[in-house]
């Protein structure tokens, strides 16, 4: 059934329902629930006729459904564009489309569209689990590419399928050398759909009690980073992230403006690392503190937050340099001082109560320092992940009720009490910590590891990193949370390193998954240059990429071409004949060609004829072959003989 | 053994002179059980050649020249009412005989043909009821004049295919023509040809000859050949079942007489001509190539496997 | 000019080489391919794939892209392969009447070892028979080709063609075959009664019988003709006895060309003579033909039969 036009079987149908459905299956956790059932309807529906032998319904039935659908999108996701909607949208369309499947054309179109929907799968998920499952999707599909093009007899599906699996395996090295080669063109080419990244995780602009800890429930990863030298100590991997100012009694923001950037005092060797960044729609980009350049596309503002000039919605990779001993700040702005000061009239007014009585006792900033942090050390101040909740003056409550609280709650009260006192203190959020990875010796940053710390400015000391919560629990900072937080707490499975052989295992999940974020997901424009120049070829443009290509592309099928032309090629299994054939091939190579029709003996005779010095041998050896292939000679003694003969035969 | 064959060759090749191949193929038609169909115009020495083989191999020997008129029951024989006892008794025709010469088949009717060509399939003749088993061994050797020649009934090729081999005796080579011209007469030297094999010795090299080893090599070309001759367009009809029978039949009797215990496809091919080619006949081609023509052409066509 | 140019392009391209003898082998040169509709549309779907893989920077889309561009590649060798090195040699075709359509039979012989699946066989592109040839095997593939008028038809440029595996590409090689079938006249319908027929000479009363087929005998019945009695045994006081013949007619049918009326042109004229010749035989009668510069001698059965259609078949055809 080649003919484009010929109606297709039944079987073809249910070949093409198992392949849509299996790619179309991790949709269904995305979509709404009338569009599920309308697609299965569809499918059954048709599934029906086809198992009936029904005719299929008319046209302007479907083109009204079509319609409908169309309508039902636009009322669910006010819109027909964008990634969710889009795949709706593909979804029905599929459905309807199978609904008037009837020949080879219609088919063959379902099987472009599953490809397609391949793709739209992308859009959510590229993870190494999913990347499998969508091979396997492809495998199917080809298969029923395949089976819809037999004429006669067609063979199970299995062998359709096996047939499927050595296509593309045979695609696999064009597919590397394309993917290797092709010039990559920076995306986007057009804007994103807005809903593409709605529920990332991350670290937001804001910080209430309650939003860090949320975020430690967590595993997704926030980054990982490959240090050039050693690893840090633990206790000082601060990694920088949004720096807050503003307080509105309850919620810390990120501060609209930036002040000109003071210059950081180095001192000390700088750390030098690499960080990948997953996607989080926001425009921070990560850093050890304090960080000692800029990557490509950002800058940095005065309190040393770099910010990407887009949100980051891919993953990204930048080379970083920090130091780790640093003074900043000390000629700070009177503005920026200023504002560091403020705080909201007529909230929590026992914490300003507390810090003005503090003040009074300590004329000196560094011993008021001491006292707050002693008091968060003495007075059963307790480290936990789920905090109560607080009401409306949340550092009142936190700090002379509940007592309980998680790294925001400290450091939100902590810069509360320093600002009461006259300190300037602001909130720098990020993360602190990290698990490393010693199958990739590559250092995990998670979500989980969120943290929020404190920066006071000293005079002649510029600002001062204090943590609150390592003194209330020196765990948090020098093993990482699992040791903080009590077991009873919901840490994510993923963070919690309890059992070691699990660890191990995530570990080395985590390593395979980092290398296919690095070499699969994450083969940019860049990395592409980056390979490229360190197998010699510099600088190299696109036209000089695509002769690349096509020379090696060339190469590949000159290579597929020839085995299948190998195959094409009748091997000679039985070793009395191969011998022969190789005896017949030295004769060939001097002239003395056998003709496919010319007996063994008469051969013989012709090149004794023509090479009378070759008579012996000649004679010999086409004794033992005519003795084994058409006489009654089984014994394995001729055959050596024969095979030795002919090895040692020369014309 | 073989000796004895070699002797019988010598023998007939003393009277049919320089036609040593023909008188082999003969021999080995014998060999492997066949029937033999000489075409030649008259006076070639067709029916010299089958009355030497007959002498020569020691076996009783009968001619029945066809004509337009002869009717079955001048082969087969006759019952005839004796009444004496009151009783049909059959009176044995020439066809029970060792060696039967049909001379100039082509003469007679289709319905004297069919009477001998079917008990030359069947070995046995049926009249009236009874059947006669014929003696053993039983060889009809056949003449016919090529059938472009007026006031004949040419065999059709259903019955051809009854024949294991057909050969041509051609006129002889100058230097035989001259020995046969300077010669003794052919007709006393028949009368005085003695026997060169015993009856058994020629039922044992028979016996033999099948049990001649083919190899499944052998027969993969034996069938590669049928194969060809029914998938091409270039044949009228195809190689039957019976005829690749046939060919491999020949060539152990070939391969028997060049003293192997197994056929090679020279074998094959050497026995080609006989035995296809008046089996085969070449498509939109009227004047019915010869033989050998058709072999040549079929074993350029065949690789050996 | 341009059809110049466009004949020019296709003898350099597609090299008709005449009729082929015996064997083609499709080696390399032999196989055209090109991508068919379906190719097209698959080429433009990874076009749109790789601008979304592009736009939306999905490491994967890329990987899939790519790997299906390389499946399209790659199917195209496969789909040659599915035809290359197929030995073709053309088969015999049974002959027809004038307005049947004649059967010729194509050979193909996979000397490989890989199956071969649905390799179309087409004069016009509008309907094909299918074979699959599996490794190391000959499979026939019949082709049934209109016959309109009597003589020598010859299935002229036949395609060889697949799609195999994946419908992308259209591979194809044309095959020039000596292969014809010999196109019978139509036999007129209804036709013209059978011209008489002489009785040959010294036949007697007992017609349908013959005389040379002696099949035996048998004691004398009152009424036996007294032709048949067996003299020479009743000479022998063997008593009487009747010889029994049977058989064909003894009767000379004769199917001439100028029995029938003169107003009849040489097409119609062919075409009652056929239908006579298959009554004729139909009857199980003896008979011979005669046009104008050619004769078939008396004879009867399937053999004569085939002789005389052939005869009419070629009438005047130059042969």
């Amino acid at each position: 059934m080649t003919d484009p036009r010929q109606p297709i079987a039944w079987r073809h149908v249910a070949y093409l329902l198992l392949s849509l459905t299996m790619v179309a299956a991790p949709h269904v956790f995305y979509l709404r629930w009338w569009t599920i059932a309308l697609v299965s309807a569809l499918i059954a529906w048709r599934a029906y006729l086809g198992y009936a032998r029904l005719a299929l319904p008319s046209r302007w039935l479907l083109i009204l459904v079509a319609l409908g659908a169309t309508l039902g999108v636009f009322i669910s996701y006010r819109t027909i564009f964008g990634r969710d909607a889009g795949v709706a949208l593909l979804v029905v369309m599929l459905g309807l489309k199978f609904l008037e499947t009837r020949t080879l054309r219609d088919a063959t179109l379902l099987i472009f569209l599953g490809y397609f929907l391949v793709i739209t799968n992308f859009l959510r998920d590229q993870t190494i689990p999913t990347g499998f499952y969508m091979l396997a999707c492809t495998l199917v599909i080809t298969a029923t590419m395949i089976s819809l093009h037999y004429a006669r007899a067609e063979p199970a599906f299995r062998v359709q399928l096996r047939m499927a699996g050595v296509l593309l395996a045979q695609s696999v090295p064009l597919m590397l050398v394309l993917f290797l080669l092709f010039p990559r063109v920076p995306g986007p080419l057009w804007g994103m759909p807005q809903d593409t990244f709605a529920g990332t995780s991350g670290l937001s602009d804001t910080m209430t009690p309650g939003s860090l800890s949320k975020l430690t429930l967590s595993d997704a990863v926030a980054f990982r980073v490959k240090f050039e030298s050693s690893l840090p100590r633990r206790r000082h991997l601060y990694w920088r992230g949004p720096v807050m100012w503003d307080f509105d009694g309850r919620t810390w923001s990120v501060a609209r403006f930036f002040y000109n950037t003071p210059l950081p005092k180095t001192e000390g060797e700088a750390v030098s690392y690499e960080v990948t960044l997953e996607p989080h729609n926001r425009r921070w980009m990560f850093a050890l503190d304090i960080p000692g350049k800029v990557p490509p596309l950002a800058f940095i503002s005065g309190d040393f937050q770099i910010y990407a000039n887009q949100p980051v919605k891919n993953r990204v990779r930048y080379d970083m340099l920090s130091y780790l001993n640093a003074s900043y700040g000390v000629s700070e702005n009177r503005f920026a001082l200023r504002r560091a000061l403020n705080l909201p009239a007529g909230t929590n007014p026992r914490a300003l109560e507390l810090a003005r009585s503090l003040r009074e006792k300590h004329a000196d900033d560094l011993p008021l320092v001491e006292a707050v942090l002693r008091m968060f050390r003495d007075q059963n101040f307790f480290y936990t992940l789920e905090p109560p909740l607080l009401g409306d003056h949340p550092v009142d409550e936190f700090l002379f009720k509940t007592r309980a609280g998680f790294c925001e709650h400290f450091a939100s009260a902590f810069a509360v009490l320093m600002r009461g006192a006259g300190i300037p203190a602001r909130i720098v959020t990020g993360y602190q910590g990290g698990d490393m990875n010693e199958f990739g010796n590559y250092l995990i940053v998670r979500q989980a590891e969120a943290h929020a710390w404190v920066e006071i400015w000293l005079r002649d000391r510029g600002w001062v990193r204090v943590d609150p919560t390592s003194v209330v629990s020196p765990l948090r900072v020098d093993s990482g949370i699992s040791a903080a937080v009590p077991a009873t707490d919901p840490l994510p499975f993923m963070v919690r390193g309890d059992i070691e052989w699990l660890r191990r295992l995530r570990l080395s999940w985590d390593f395979m998954a980092n290398s296919w974020n690095q070499w699969v997901l994450g083969y940019t424009p860049e990395r592409q240059r980056w390979l490229l120049g360190s197998v010699g070829i510099d600088n190299a443009t696109w036209q000089k990429l695509t002769a690349i290509l096509f020379f090696l592309a060339g190469v590949i099928v000159a290579t597929l071409t020839a085995l299948a032309l190998r195959q094409l090629r009748r091997r000679v299994r039985d070793p009395v004949n191969a011998a022969y054939l190789r005896f017949c091939d030295k004769l060939r190579r001097k002239g003395l060609s056998r003709d496919p029709t010319e007996g063994p003996v008469d051969y013989a005779r012709r090149v004794e004829g023509s090479r009378p010095d070759l008579k012996p041998a000649v004679a010999a050896i086409t004794r033992l072959y005519v003795a084994l292939r058409y006489g009654t000679e089984r014994g394995t003694e001729a055959l050596m003989d024969l095979q030795r003969r002919v090895r040692q035969f020369s014309a | 053994m073989s000796r004895t064959i070699e002797s019988v060759v010598a023998q007939v090749g003393s009277i049919i002179l320089g036609k040593e191949h023909q008188i082999r193929l003969a021999i080995a038609c014998l060999l492997a059980r066949g029937h033999l169909l000489i075409e030649d115009i008259p006076g070639v020495g067709k029916t010299t050649l089958a009355h030497a083989l007959a002498t020569s191999l020691g076996m009783g020997f009968q001619r029945i020249q066809f004509t337009s008129d002869l009717l079955p029951a001048d082969i087969i024989g006759v019952s005839i009412y004796n009444r004496d006892t009151g009783d049909f008794q059959f009176h044995a025709g020439p066809i029970f005989s060792q060696v039967v010469l049909a001379d100039e088949v082509n003469r007679a009717t289709p319905k004297a043909q069919s009477a001998l060509l079917e008990a030359m399939e069947e070995h046995q003749v049926t009249t009236e009821g009874e059947t006669r088993h014929l003696p053993e061994p039983f060889f009809v050797i056949a003449t016919q004049n090529p059938s472009y020649q007026v006031g004949t009934f040419p065999l059709p090729e259903s019955q051809l295919d009854r024949f294991l081999m057909r050969i041509h005796l051609g006129y002889p080579d100058s230097e035989a023509e001259r020995a046969l011209l300077q010669g003794e007469n052919r007709r006393d030297l028949l009368a005085a040809l003695k026997p060169a094999m015993r009856p058994q010795e020629l039922a044992a090299l028979q016996h033999r000859a099948q049990q001649v080893h083919s190899s499944s090599a052998l027969l993969d070309y034996v069938q590669a050949i049928a194969d060809h001759t029914r998938r091409t367009a270039d044949y009228v009809n195809g190689l039957s079942p019976r005829a690749a029978l046939a060919l491999l039949h020949a060539a152990r009797a070939w391969a028997l007489m060049a003293e192997r215990d197994h056929v090679v496809p020279e074998d094959v091919q050497a026995v080609l001509p006989a035995v296809v080619g008046h089996r085969l006949v070449r498509a939109g081609d009227v004047t019915k190539a010869d033989g050998v023509d058709i072999a040549d052409h079929l074993i350029k066509q065949v690789a050996i496997p | 000019m341009y059809g110049v140019l466009k004949n020019r392009l296709y003898t350099w391209l597609f090299q008709p080489r005449g009729r082929d003898r015996g064997a083609i082998v499709l080696v390399q040169r032999r196989v055209f391919i090109l991508p068919t509709r379906q190719g097209l549309l698959f080429a433009l779907v990874l076009l749109l794939m790789l601008t979304g893989s592009i736009n939306y920077t999905l490491g994967l889309g890329f990987v899939l892209t790519f790997l299906l561009g390389a499946l399209g590649v790659n199917a195209m060798i496969h789909t040659w392969r599915n035809l290359a090195n197929l030995r073709v040699t053309g088969g015999r075709a049974q002959p027809v009447f004038a307005g049947d359509a004649a059967q010729f039979t194509v050979h193909l012989e996979n000397g490989g070892d890989t199956d071969r699946y649905a390799i179309g066989l087409t004069r016009n592109r509008n309907n094909a028979t299918f074979a699959d040839v599996p490794a190391r095997a000959t499979v026939a593939a019949g082709i049934g080709i209109p016959a309109p008028r009597r003589g020598i038809l010859r299935p002229g440029r036949l395609t060889l063609f697949t799609r195999f595996p994946l419908g992308l590409y259209y591979a194809w090689a044309y095959l020039e075959l000596d292969i014809q079938c010999l196109v019978y006249p139509r036999p007129a319908f209804p036709g013209l009664p059978l011209p008489p027929a002489l009785a040959s000479a010294g036949a007697g009363a007992e017609r349908g019988r013959g005389q040379e087929d002696f099949s035996g005998m048998r004691q004398y019945h009152v009424g036996d003709s007294l032709r048949h009695i067996a003299w020479k045994a009743a000479a022998r006081d063997q008593g009487l006895l009747t010889k029994l013949f049977s058989g064909q007619s003894e009767t000379e049918l004769w199917l001439d060309w100028t029995q029938l009326p003169a107003q009849m042109g040489v097409e119609e004229r062919l075409s009652h003579l056929a239908r006579w010749v298959l009554d004729a035989h139909a009857a199980g009668l003896s008979f011979g033909l005669r046009l104008p510069g050619e004769t078939v001698d008396l004879a009867g059965g399937a053999a004569q039969r085939e002789r005389c259609l052939e005869v009419l078949a070629l009438f005047e055809s130059g042969k």
